[in-house]
C-alpha cells in the first residue's frame, strides 16, 4: 500500500467532518458524553450527532434516533452502548459509518463476550465499516479536535501514539503533556478485533505529521504483519515501543532446547536488532524517549556515543556518569584545546573542567548566569561533543539567600540561545532537578513550557536525559549501519569500469 | 497439536537437502552389519555410534551415544552394548547410526521455531547441549538477510571465544553465516517449511576453522 492511500484510508479517523455519538446519556455523564465535551473543548468544529432513542438533543446537539435520519457519511462514530446492542448498531448502520470505536467492554476480553466480540466484528465488515476496539477508550486527534479525555493539549505535535491499554493512554497523553509531549494523534485499539497495530503503525509511518511512533502493546494479533511493516521502513521514522505483559517463560510444551529458550523477550530483542525498533520497560522510559524523537534531530552522519555533561552537583556528575555508561554513552575528557580554553577562563576553585564540568552555585551565579555563554562556546566550539547535557538543581538556586538575580532563567536562556544557533550541532538535554517542593517544580514546570517552544526537551532527572539519549544513540546507529551498508552495496553493484 | 519427530538420519538428510554439512554415516542393525558398513561406505574411524529410537527424546541421557570408537572390533562392541542397553530399558529400537566424527570445533546450536504471532523465527546460540545453562542464545524473525545473519554472530557474549581468544583455534564465520541463511534465510528451510515444521534444533552445531557440521538434529513437524 502507498503512503497516500494509507493516509487517505485513515483520514475519517483522524480528521473527521462528521461524527457520530452512541451512547451519550440526556440526563447523566457517561463516556459518550465525555467525549462530546472534551472534543468540543478541544475545539471539534465538525458536524457531530447524537443517536439516542428518545432525546431530541444531547449535549446541545442534535440527537438522531436512527442512522436512517442522516444524509451525509459518518465519518467516526463513538459507540459507548452495551455490549449485547453493539452488533445490532453497526447492522443498522451499513454504508453509513466509516470508521467506529467501540468503547464498551465484556467482549473477548472475557470467556462470555467472544461470540459478542466476534458478532461485532461481522456486522462491522457487512456494513462496510472499520472497526476500532472494542473495549477500549478512544481517540485523540488534535488537528481535527477529538478528545476522549479532558486536559489533552489543543496542540498537536509530531508524535503518533498507539495504545492497547485506555489506562495507559490517558498517562501518556497527560503525563506525557506535562513533560513536553505533543501528539499528531494518539488511538487506543483495546482488543483490537478488527483494526490491529499492523494498520496504525503503517498509517503513522506514512502520516506527514508524525515524525516518530510510540506504541503500547501487550499482544500483537498480525505479529507477522506487523514485522513486516516495521522491516519494510528501514527505521524511516524512529518507533518506541512499550512493552507490557511479556513473559520470560519459554514455551512451556516445547521439546526443544530452541523453544525453551524463545521468550517473547528474546523474539522482541531480535525484532528490534532487525528493524531499528527501540524498545522500553518502563512508562517513564516511553515518555523520556519519545521527548528526545520530538525534540532533537537524529545525528544520522556521526551517532552519538558521548555526551559532555556541565552544571553543578559533583556527586549528581559522577552518578550522570554511570547512567550514561549505563547505556552505552562516554562522558570522555575534553581535549587539551578545550581543557586549556576552559583553564583561561580562571572558574572559581572547586571547579572541574575535564568533563563532566562540574560549576558549583557559585561558578554558575559568575555574570548573573551569563557564565553558562561562556562555558558553553568553548564545549561547542573546541570539545565538538555529541550531546550536551546540562544540569541545574533548582533547589540550590531557589532556597539560597542569594536573590540577586534570576540566576536559573539567565543559565537556561544562555544555553538556549546558544543552542538556537547550532541547527547541525550536538544534541542538547536540559535537566531541571527538583527537590520535589511546590516552589522548584512550579519553577521547572513553567521553564519547561517556555523551554518548549524554543524547542529545547527538558528532563527531570540525568538517569531520564540517559535513558534518552541513549535510545536516541541506538537509533541513530541502526541508521547509520544501514547507510553504510546501503552504501557499500551500491559500491558492489556499480558497474565495473576498464580503463 | 499432534506432533512427530524426525529421527536423526532424516532430520540430517533433510538438512543436506538445504546445504548444512552433516557427518558421513549409515544405520545399521546389528554389530556384524555395522562392520561390514563402515569398511563399505568407507567411514574414516574414529566414529559416533548412536541408537535411532523414537523413545529417545534425549539419547546421551539413556546411555545411547558413544563417541569416539576407534576401529572396527570396538565398534562392533560397542555397537551390540548400545542394543542390549535399549533392549534392556525397554526403548523401541529403529536401528544403529554409525558416523564419522566432525572436526574440533566450536560448539553452536542453531534452532527454529514457528511462533504464532511472528512466523519463523531463528536462533543462535553457544554451548551446544548447554545451550540454556549459558542463555547465550539470540533470536531473528525470518527471513534474515546475511547482514541479520552476521549481526547474530555478533551479538553472542562468547563471541571472544569464537573467534580465538587465548590461543582456540577460531570458527569459520563464513560456514557459521551459511548456515543460518541455510536455515533462516529467505529460501531457507524455515522458510521452506514454515507450513509443517513445529521446531528444529541442530544441537549441536559444530563449527570449525572451515566448515559447520550438523552433529545432532531434531525436526518436530505437525502430524498431517
Amino acid at each position: 500500500m502507498t503512503p497516500d492511500s494509507i493516509t487517505s484510508r485513515f483520514s475519517p479517523l483522524f480528521e473527521p467532518r462528521v461524527v457520530a455519538v452512541v451512547g451519550a446519556s440526556a440526563n447523566k455523564i457517561s463516556p459518550g458524553n465525555e467525549f462530546i465535551r472534551h472534543s468540543r473543548a478541544l475545539g471539534y468544529r465538525g458536524h457531530m450527532v447524537v443517536l439516542h432513542p428518545t432525546a431530541e438533543s444531547v449535549e446541545g446537539e442534535r440527537a438522531i434516533k436512527s442512522f436512517a435520519e442522516m444524509d451525509e457519511t459518518i465519518d467516526f462514530a463513538y459507540i459507548a452502548v452495551d455490549a449485547p446492542k453493539v452488533a445490532g448498531v453497526l447492522a443498522a448502520a451499513k454504508g453509513r459509518i466509516r470508521f467506529a470505536l467501540v468503547m464498551s467492554s465484556g467482549f473477548g476480553e472475557t470467556e462470555a463476550g467472544r461470540a459478542l466480540e466476534a458478532e461485532a466484528v461481522a456486522a462491522a465488515a457487512a456494513s462496510g465499516i472499520r472497526l476500532l476496539g472494542p473495549n477500549c477508550l478512544g481517540v485523540y486527534a488534535p488537528r481535527a479536535g477529538l478528545a476522549f479525555v479532558g486536559g489533552c493539549s489543543s496542540q498537536p505535535g509530531p508524535i503518533g501514539v498507539l495504545s492497547q491499554s485506555g489506562g495507559l493512554a490517558v498517562d501518556v497523553l497527560l503525563r506525557g503533556r506535562e513533560r513536553g509531549l505533543r501528539f499528531s494523534a494518539l488511538v487506543t485499539i483495546g482488543n483490537s478485533a478488527d483494526v490491529g497495530p499492523d494498520e496504525l503503525l503503517a498509517y503513522y509511518l506514512a502520516d506527514p505529521h508524525t515524525a516518530a511512533v510510540g506504541l503500547y502493546l501487550e499482544d500483537v494479533k498480525n505479529g507477522r504483519r506487523f514485522f513486516e511493516v516495521l522491516r519494510a521502513s528501514r527505521a524511516s521514522k524512529p518507533v518506541v515501543l512499550l512493552l507490557g505483559g511479556q513473559t520470560n517463560e519459554g514455551r512451556a510444551a516445547a521439546a526443544s532446547h530452541t523453544g525453551a529458550l524463545a521468550t517473547d523477550v528474546s523474539i522482541w530483542l531480535g525484532i528490534a536488532r532487525q528493524t531499528g525498533l527501540t524498545i522500553v520497560p518502563t512508562l517513564e522510559d516511553f515518555l523520556d524517549t519519545l521527548l528526545a524523537f520530538q525534540l532533537l534531530r537524529p545525528r544520522l552522519e556521526r551517532p552519538t556515543t558521548s555526551a559532555a555533561l556541565f552544571g553543578n552537583g559533583g556527586g549528581t556528575s559522577v552518578l550522570a556518569a554511570d547512567a550514561f555508561a549505563r547505556r552505552g554513552l562516554r562522558v570522555p575528557r575534553f581535549p587539551a584545546p578545550a581543557i586549556a580554553a576552559l583553564e583561561a577562563l580562571k572558574l572559581p576553585p572547586g571547579t572541574s573542567i575535564v568533563n563532566p564540568i562540574d560549576a558549583p552555585a557559585g561558578t554558575l551565579r559568575k555574570d548573573d548566569g551569563g557564565v553558562a555563554k561562556t562555558i558553553l562556546e568553548v564545549v561547542y566550539g573546541l570539545a565538538d561533543p555529541d550531546a550536551i547535557v546540562m544540569h541545574i538543581n533548582l533547589a540550590v538556586f531557589g532556597k539560597s539567600l542569594d536573590q540577586r538575580a534570576d540566576f536559573v532563567g539567565n543559565l537556561v536562556d544562555a544555553a538556549a540561545a546558544l543552542q538556537a544557533v547550532q541547527p547541525s550541532g550536538p544534541h542538547f538535554l536540559l535537566v531541571l532537578r527538583s527537590d520535589g517542593s511546590r516552589q522548584c517544580d512550579d519553577r521547572r514546570r513553567e521553564l519547561r513550557e517556555a523551554l518548549l517552544h524554543r524547542n529545547i526537551a527538558v528532563f527531570d532527572e540525568m538517569t531520564n536525559a540517559a535513558t534518552a539519549l541513549g535510545s536516541m544513540s541506538a537509533y541513530e546507529h541502526f541508521r547509520y549501519r544501514q547507510g553504510s551498508r546501503a552504501a557499500a552495496a551500491a559500491v558492489e553493484n556499480a558497474p565495473v569500469r576498464i580503463a | 497439536m499432534l506432533t512427530r519427530i524426525l529421527d536423526e538420519p532424516s532430520g540430517k538428510s533433510l538438512l543436506r537437502k538445504y546445504a548444512i554439512g552433516a557427518p558421513r554415516g549409515v544405520v545399521v542393525g546389528t554389530p556384524q552389519e555395522a562392520q561390514v558398513q563402515a569398511a563399505e561406505s568407507g567411514l574414516q574411524f574414529p566414529l559416533a555410534v548412536k541408537i535411532v529410537s523414537p523413545d529417545a527424546v534425549h539419547k546421551s541421557d539413556v546411555g545411547g551415544v558413544v563417541l569416539g570408537v576407534r576401529d572396527a572390533d570396538a565398534l562392533r562392541a560397542v555397537v551390540s552394548r548400545l542394543i542390549a542397553n535399549a533392549q534392556h530399558k525397554g526403548l523401541a529400537l529403529d536401528g544403529v547410526l554409525i558416523e564419522e566424527m566432525a572436526a574440533t570445533g566450536h560448539e553452536l546450536v542453531i534452532g527454529g521455531i514457528i511462533d504464532q504471532r511472528f512466523g519463523p523465527c531463528l536462533m543462535l546460540g553457544t554451548g551446544g547441549i548447554y545451550v540454556e545453562v549459558m542463555a547465550d542464545a539470540c533470536f531473528s524473525v525470518c527471513p534474515i538477510d546475511e547482514h541479520d545473519a552476521r549481526e547474530m554472530v555478533e551479538q553472542l557474549r562468547s563471541l571472544p571465544l569464537l573467534r580465538g581468544a587465548r590461543g582456540k583455534p577460531p570458527l569459520s564465520e563464513p560456514a557459521l553465516i551459511s548456515a543460518l541463511l541455510a536455515i533462516g534465510g529467505e529460501d531457507g528451510l524455515l522458510m521452506a517449511m514454515r507450513d509443517e515444521l513445529v521446531e528444529l534444533d541442530i544441537n549441536p552445531l559444530i563449527v570449525s576453522r572451515d566448515s559447520a557440521t550438523a552433529c545432532d538434529a531434531r525436526i518436530v513437524l505437525k502430524t498431517l
